[in-house]
């Protein structure tokens, strides 16, 4: 039995390892080009994110709230969004309104609880499951340029695409600081409660320190990308409408991208259709 | 010529001084997102836990570029790249974020000062929970329908809050804010600024001193938070009215239905055309 509860722990162990981690980041940012959702314009799926994003928050009618939950359900499995995304999102959810539902229980609240914290679990997972649709399911770069038709400041588009790009990079390098800094130290003996505590705060201080040579690498690559940018004109660039106008000449919006809205109008208006009968 | 040179190589300097929080605070953010929050007792080790990284940058560069760099890396690292976007809460995440760092940063003068750092570390940190503590507690009163009719939750939900204000403040922040920032921000000083290609800030630099301007600017931001939430009551009442308007005629909504099915069947025929004249 310990043998077993031993393994499994170090089964989960080897499942959070810092190379697990960056391939699901990857994946998520890349691994799904070719899927329903990634077709589709990102204005309209931004708009239509728009809506999902916001009216749940106002409607307290469950047919409703059930009808949208299983619409953007639907759309995320089309998505085929990475795993550790949807559980990060199942954990969220739940711990978070499980965790009030039992504080209210201890102050003396009774089952009648039971009912708005359904309806706001319901609301916070369309939401949540809504913007794993839209900002998963997209590319980056179409994304930020989804985001930039809207006016969203230059600034914003520009941190997505770098981001996405400079990713694997940086964890690459955390990485690699945190390893030099591992085979250099002498970490306390764990076996005891107190070894335990000390061995956390060891692995704590550790990380502290290695952002040391991390701010120092940091900083020399973020110049090194401005002058990139600086010598490409970049800050001119940036508002410059002709410029904006060129980037996104390659927006266009097709027949699915209006079947996609019919559809989930369509069952927007189902879930109406419901809260009237009932 | 000379100043608007001047002008722009501190514009450019601000971009580098972006770029950098902004990727190292969001790859901080996108570990402690990724790791499922550990609790030790009654301490809860959650995303505050990485914001020595914005304050130590704050104190040493320009205070503005930095907060907006943090806010912006959590942003699009821990919430746009997973998908965890949340709408309206990340306005607020993002602002709060923003004026604590910020006020940390205007609040040093002299970054070898360890005292005046750990000062500044925690009052940013307290004022960015704070902010955060009372929006929370804002945001359940209006998601939750007839809050005060519910038994114990109005109650449960100031004691949840204010508890976790406290826990993060005494725990988190003066562990993983304020000592780091004590041990980083004078080890990095004249190292990290030579790098990015600027002097180190002196006790005359222009960034540091908090005046009645900042606080303004600090206030308006956080009173935009509130009225986020404050929107979102005024848009609670009209959707209420046209759901009683919906109710007063099923015919309605059955029109809704066929007009969603009624274009539905016309866009696939149009798609069938338009294929079928592309083939040709």
């Amino acid at each position: 039995m310990e043998r077993l509860s031993d393994k499994l722990s170090e089964n989960i162990l080897s499942k959070f390892s810092m190379d697990f981690l960056r391939n699901q980041v990857l994946k998520n940012a890349y691994g799904n080009d070719d899927t329903v959702i990634a077709a589709l314009d990102p204005r309209i799926l931004l708009a239509w994110y728009l809506f999902f994003g916001l009216v749940p928050w106002f409607v307290n009618e469950l047919p409703f709230l059930l009808g949208c939950f299983l619409l953007v359900m639907v759309t995320t499995i089309l998505a085929r969004v990475a795993g550790l995304v949807l559980f990060l999102f199942a954990l969220g959810v739940f711990s978070q309104t499980g965790y009030l539902f039992l504080v209210t229980l201890l102050f003396g609240g009774d089952a009648s609880a039971v009912m708005p914290l359904l309806i706001l679990t319901l609301k916070v997972a369309t939401i949540s499951l809504a913007s794993v649709t839209v900002f998963s399911g997209l590319d980056p770069d179409r994304l930020s340029n989804g985001l930039m038709w809207y006016g969203c400041p230059e600034r914003l588009s520009f941190s997505i695409s770098y981001a996405y790009r400079m990713l694997p990079m940086l964890m690459e390098e955390f990485q690699n600081v945190l390893l030099s800094y591992r085979l250099r130290g002498n970490p306390p003996a764990h076996e005891t409660l107190r070894g335990k505590v000390r061995y956390l705060i060891y692995q704590v201080k550790i990380i502290m320190q290695s952002f040391y040579p991390l701010m120092l690498n940091t900083a020399k690559r973020s110049r090194t990308t401005v002058e990139a940018l600086e010598l490409r004109g970049y800050r001119y660039a940036a508002v410059n409408q002709t410029v904006k106008r060129m980037k996104l000449a390659a927006l266009k919006v097709s027949y699915n991208d209006f079947l996609f809205l019919a559809i989930s109008f369509l069952c927007v208006a189902l879930s109406v259709l419901c809260c009237t009968l009932f | 010529m000379s100043t608007m040179q001047k002008q722009s190589a501190a514009q450019s300097q601000k971009l580098m001084v972006f770029v950098l929080t902004m990727s190292l605070y969001g790859l901080a953010t996108l570990f402690t997102e990724l790791i499922p929050k550990f609790q030790v007792g009654i301490v809860e080790f959650s995303v505050e836990y990485f914001l020595f990284i914005p304050l130590t940058l704050a104190m040493l560069f320009d205070p503005l570029s930095a907060a907006l760099g943090a806010a912006t890396g959590e942003l699009v690292f821990s919430e746009i790249m997973l998908g965890q976007f949340g709408g309206l809460g990340e306005l607020e995440k993002f602002l709060t974020v923003t004026i604590g760092v910020y006020i940390a940063g205007r609040l040093v003068r002299d970054p070898r000062n360890r005292g005046m750092v750990g000062a500044a570390a925690i009052i940013g940190t307290a004022a960015q929970l704070a902010m955060g503590t009372v929006v929370d507690i804002l945001k359940v009163q209006f998601a939750v329908e007839d809050f005060e009719a519910v038994a114990g939750l109005p109650e449960s939900v100031f004691a949840t809050e204010g508890f976790a204000f406290l826990n993060d403040l005494l725990f988190s922040g003066i562990l993983f804010c304020m000592l780091p920032c004590v041990y980083l921000v004078p080890k990095l000083y004249g190292k990290i600024e030579p790098l990015l290609g600027m002097q180190p800030r002196t006790e005359n630099s222009a960034v540091s001193g908090i005046n009645p301007k900042t606080i303004a600017v600090c206030v308006l931001g956080f009173v935009c938070a509130i009225v986020a939430e404050l929107a979102a009551t005024a848009g609670l009442s009209l959707i209420d009215w046209e759901a009683e308007w919906a109710e007063s005629g099923t015919a309605v909504a059955v029109g809704m239905v066929v007009a969603a099915v009624i274009a539905i069947a016309v866009l696939v025929v149009m798609k069938k055309n338009s294929e079928r004249k592309a083939a040709h």
